[in-house]
């Protein structure tokens, strides 16, 4: 019961960065149409900001939960502006192809510039060692890390559904076409929403840097899985992609402490289960299949 | 899927078969291509090294084979890894195990890579655009696993080692990479074959027409899943055939061949040298195979970011490939009206 | 399609009638038999991937200085003058780097092919060695199957590989106290060989090993294995992680505070590279087995100074080993006057030597393995670290003959 009750902690922590960064590539997803290949590539960038600021100016962990996002944000508002808007009124495919061709780029970029081994990282004190809870026993940082995306989440949902930009997005979102016929200008939007979808990918990578290898490639399995979720959360769902993120590293958890060598396919099996029974995703909506 | 329906995703590609009336100098040039890419295909070993120019040969028939697909019937593909990688596996299997002289393994490993691709096809056409791509990705992610995991088979990380060439004993096909490539040609510019015959028959134009426009299609009698399906498993069977040869060109199969990095390579190389005409995967395969060769020896690190930047480039200013973009030009120059533009200028620039 | 020249470090003209005369002379009498008129030396090895630093691009300047050091040594006596040294990059993926061993010994006309890390692609470059008849020396990749059953004659295996790897710290760590242990293992070949071979080492050393938890790879998160592994409470966990998914096992067990509940952490396979990177802090108290430590000795310590002065950075051991690969090849050729490789492979087997990195040095006629002297390093605090690079403590030394796996367990026969 312990166990299980820790190996559940422990998924919800790891299917906090699948959460943050699934409900970025969600949003982007609604709002422009386009799924970022290079979403991966950005949670490795958030990542390394942090390494590497920490590195040259000293930022500290805490200031880099702002800064790095911010800094994300208008990497994303120049992406935006100098190449994926170019492409916004074709076909989505060209976007998907062009953040791959990013992606590519971006990885081996931080390659050359920062060699392959992993960069060194120090994580505030206060988040070190455990929490007891009876006999339960966790890694501080593992609960900050969850407890901290939750709020992240529940934050972006107040902003959805509580804000008059938060109701276009979603609108935008969910019944694109009618919120384009009743004469929104989702426009607008679209340069900061694309920005602030890239900001929670870098987010997901500080939370990342004290607790996991910060390497060029960190991103580049991330991504893959990322696509699971957002495919099984349903594409256009801003609530499917963090439910799904959530339950995806519940079911890797859980894969890992029971099925250990199976681990990774189960994801990719619930994965085809879905497609079958449900082609938009669990919150997708069916019409749009 | 909000934006994406699969009515609004017109493709920009020209279909030869329906395109533009056969003008006698338009002919010629179709002649003149062919001989001087057979010409080509011919020398390649003579001017480049040869197992540099097999593995060229085989990235172009994979190439083509995507191009099938996504060219020809607006599907993205990016798990076709599984159907190349799948296909070297059984290639090299056949070809340790028993013994099967290579064409016959690479064969073998095409019609794996067809089995494999039916259940595959039959649940990825549910959807179409960006999901397709998401999840054929995923499918081939699930190969990817089962073949690292079955190392008893596969031998798992360290790949299928010492896999034989065997061609009815003669021994200069077997130990010469100069003289496999000619023997593992006819395999292939059979393969491209069946791509051009299949792109020419009536088959092909009715998967022109589920491309541009589905709704009418459905609307004309035609059932546009069965067509996908189909179209995505002689996809698969190709790239299979290339998967076989280039696996026993190179003696083994490692998982490199079935990990999503391969997928990317090849849709990377098929819209560099222009989708729609399968000659752009030919050069792309061409262009592509080269550089790495090239940038692997010359101790410049970092491919993706001249392979990424090129193909950021090709995205956005040259979206109809080298290929479309040179014989646009050309056609220019002899004040033709571009096929393409004949084709889909009605539609404009929208789709893939 | 040229290979990149790195360096063709040419004795100038003025010497070539007095060498040819030295050559058809020369101590093995071999009749100046050179293939192209000069020897070639390839490496082949990741000059852009995860290992980069560990060989990649300083592995070619360790290899110019063997070169160089053998033609002041020589002078106008060696027995070939031209010496070129050419490089590749196979970026691991073993069919580059089957493609590119062709080309070296066809094109480029490589007499050897040093270094190659990455099993699947060093097995696959053995396998060109074989077919070319040209030599191989691997010196980055672990695996024992290079000496066991795709071992051939023209391949060696310099440096390391899995089985001394477990010899060297399941034995130690296991004798140290550490009787119960726990494996957390990559599921894939190369971390079932290690699984494999600690346990092995660790029971023979009197120790247990209680559960052998396969981990996927890459993986980035490790906190539920680490949770399972330490439920048994053991005295060891030992990782079989390498590379980046270390890094995150040594993370997230910092993490887990484990070490203050008195679980060691034992490390199959790890590099000074891997310390450089992420700091010592980290890593600190970590044991590993080392094959050759920079800062051990006097020796070892000027020739890193050497080192130091030519590429700006500390050697690893990969960086030591290629050095002494190509050093020793020379030697042989300068001592049978050819290049012609059975000759050369005559002269190796059974051959007894010290250098820099072979300390008490045995090439096995047997298998072709190359036993020295090993190391148990532990991983210094950051109070104890002097200088840059000076991340380890040497704690034992095992001889070659009880580190590498003894002839009668080699599934090796040399008779292809």
């Amino acid at each position: 019961m312990n166990e299980i009750l820790q190996y559940t902690v422990q998924g919800l922590a790891a299917g906090s960065f699948y959460a943050l960064a699934a409900l970025g590539l969600a949003i982007i997803f609604g709002v422009l149409g386009v799924v970022n290949f290079a979403h991966g590539a950005c949670y490795m960038l958030g990542a390394f900001a942090a390494a590497v600021l920490m590195d040259l100016v000293g930022l500290n962990f805490w200031l880099a939960l702002i800064v790095v996002p911010v800094l994300m944000f208008f990497f994303g508002v120049l992406l935006e502006r100098l190449l994926v808007s170019r492409l916004t009124a074709l076909d989505p495919l060209y976007n998907f192809l062009l953040t791959f061709g990013l992606s590519l780029l971006l990885v081996d970029l931080v390659k050359r510039e920062y060699g392959v081994s992993g960069q060194p990282y120090t994580r505030p004190e206060i988040l070190g060692g455990q929490l007891t809870l009876g006999a339960l026993r966790l890694p501080t940082y593992q609960v900050f890390v969850l407890v901290f995306s939750l709020l992240v989440c529940l934050g972006v949902w107040l902003l959805m559904t509580r804000t008059r930009i938060g109701m276009i997005v979603r609108a935008s979102t969910e019944k694109s076409e009618l919120t384009r016929a009743l004469g929104i200008d989702v426009n607008r939007w679209v340069t900061p929403v694309f920005g602030f979808g890239i900001a929670l990918a870098g987010l997901a990578g500080v939370l990342a840097a004290p607790f996991r290898a910060i390497t060029a490639d960190m991103g580049s399995s991330f991504i893959i899985i990322l696509f699971a979720v957002v495919v099984i959360g349903g594409l256009g769902s801003i609530v499917g992609a963090v439910v799904a993120g959530f339950l995806v590293g519940l079911v890797e958890a859980f894969g890992q402490a029971y099925a250990p060598t199976l681990s990774q396919i189960v994801i990719f099996v619930l994965m085809a289960v879905v497609i079958l029974i449900r082609p938009a995703g669990l919150f997708g909506r069916e019409e749009n299949a | 899927m909000s934006t994406t329906t699969e009515t609004d995703s017109p493709g920009t590609a020209p279909a030869p078969a329906g395109g533009g009336p056969a003008l006698l100098g338009r002919t010629r040039g179709r002649w003149l291509l062919l001989a001087a890419g057979l010409v080509l295909a011919l020398v390649l070993p003579w001017v480049i090294y040869p197992p540099v120019a097999m593995d060229i040969a085989a990235w172009a028939l994979f190439a083509v084979a995507l191009d099938l697909l996504l060219g020809y019937a607006g599907l993205l593909s990016f798990g076709h890894a599984a159907f190349w990688g799948g296909s070297a596996y059984v290639a090299g299997l056949t070809a340790l195990h028993w013994g099967l002289p290579f064409p016959l393994a690479a064969l073998a490993g095409a019609g794996f890579a067809m089995l494999l691709a039916w259940p595959i096809g039959v649940l990825s056409v549910r959807r179409s655009g960006i999901y397709f791509a998401m999840v054929t990705l995923a499918f081939a992610q699930m190969l990817y696993f089962i073949v690292n995991q079955w190392r008893g088979l596969t031998g798992g990380e360290n790949g299928l080692q010492g896999v034989p060439v065997h061609f009815f004993g003669l021994e200069a096909v077997e130990t010469d990479a100069f003289f496999f490539y000619y023997a593992a040609l006819p395999l292939i510019l059979l393969g491209m074959w069946f791509a051009w015959r299949v792109v020419h028959s009536p088959f092909g134009r009715v998967l022109v027409a589920t491309r541009d426009n589905p709704a009418r299609a459905r609307a004309l009698g035609y059932d546009v899943e069965r067509y996908r399906i189909l179209v995505f498993v002689i996809s698969a069977g190709l790239a299979g055939l290339a998967g076989g040869v280039f696996a026993i060109s190179h003696g083994f199969v490692s998982l490199q061949e079935v990990a999503w990095q391969t997928s990317g390579k090849v849709v990377l190389l098929t819209v560099l040298g222009g989708i729609g005409t399968l000659w752009g995967g030919i050069v792309g395969a061409i262009v592509i195979v080269i550089l790495e060769d090239q940038l692997a020896s010359s101790g410049f690190e970092g491919i993706g970011i001249i392979t990424g930047s090129v193909f950021i480039a090709v995205v956005l200013l040259f979206r109809r490939g080298i290929w479309g973009t040179v014989s646009d030009a050309l056609a220019r120059r002899r004040g033709e009206r571009p096929a393409a533009e004949a084709v889909s200028a009605a539609d404009g620039e929208e789709g893939l | 399609m040229s290979t990149k020249r790195l360096a063709a470090t040419a004795v100038v003209s003025a010497s070539v009638l007095v060498l040819s005369a030295c050559g058809s002379g020369g101590p093995g009498g071999g009749g100046g038999d050179f293939s192209d008129g000069k020897v070639v030396l390839a490496v082949l090895n990741d000059q852009s991937g995860v290992y980069k630093d560990l060989s990649g691009p300083n592995s070619v300047k360790a290899v110019e200085m063997a070169v160089a050091d053998f033609q002041e040594k020589y002078g106008e006596e060696a027995v070939v003058d031209e010496i070129e040294v050419v490089a590749a990059d196979h970026q691991n993926k073993p069919d580059i780097a089957n493609t590119k061993a062709q080309e070296l010994y066809d094109r480029e006309g490589a007499d050897i092919i040093l270094d190659v890390p990455t099993s699947s692609a060093a097995l696959a470059v053995a396998t060109q060695a074989k077919e070319k008849k040209k030599l191989f020396i691997d010196i980055g990749a672990g695996t024992t199957e290079l000496t066991n059953g795709q071992c051939n004659k023209y391949t060696f295996h310099w440096a390391y590989d899995t089985y001394q790897l477990a010899q060297t710290t399941g034995t130690a760590v296991t004798e140290g106290g550490g009787k119960e242990w726990q494996i957390i293992y990559p599921d894939y070949a190369f971390g079932q060989d290690m699984d494999k071979s600690f346990t092995r080492a660790v029971e023979e050393a009197g120790g247990t090993v209680g559960d052998h938890i396969a981990t996927p790879f890459p993986n980035d998160n490790f906190t539920t294995f680490l949770t399972k592994a330490a439920s048994a409470e053991p005295d060891v966990i030992g990782t079989m992680q390498a590379g980046g998914d270390l890094i995150n096992l040594v993370k997230q067990y910092n993490e887990g505070g484990y070490a203050a509940d008195g679980i060691e952490l034992a490390v199959g396979l790890m590099f000074i590279t891997d310390i450089h990177s992420l700091g010592v802090e980290a890593f600190e108290g970590v044991q590993f087995a080392e094959a050759w430590y920079w800062n051990h000795d006097d020796e070892n310590r000027a020739w890193a100074d050497r080192f130091l002065e030519e590429t700006g950075t500390r050697p690893s051991f990969a960086h030591a080993a290629n050095y002494s690969a190509a050093l020793q090849y020379l030697e042989a050729v300068q001592a049978e006057g050819t290049d012609d490789a059975d000759t050369i492979v005559g002269n190796f087997e059974g051959k007894e030597i010290n250098d820099v990195f072979l300390k008490n040095g045995t090439i096995r006629a047997e298998d072709h393995r190359v036993i020295h002297d090993v190391y148990l390093a532990k991983v210094k605090s950051p109070d104890q670290v002097t200088e840059d690079w000076d991340y380890e403590e040497i704690v034992s030394t095992i001889p070659a003959e009880e580190a590498f796996m003894p002839l009668d367990q080699s599934a090796c026969s040399m008779g292809g």
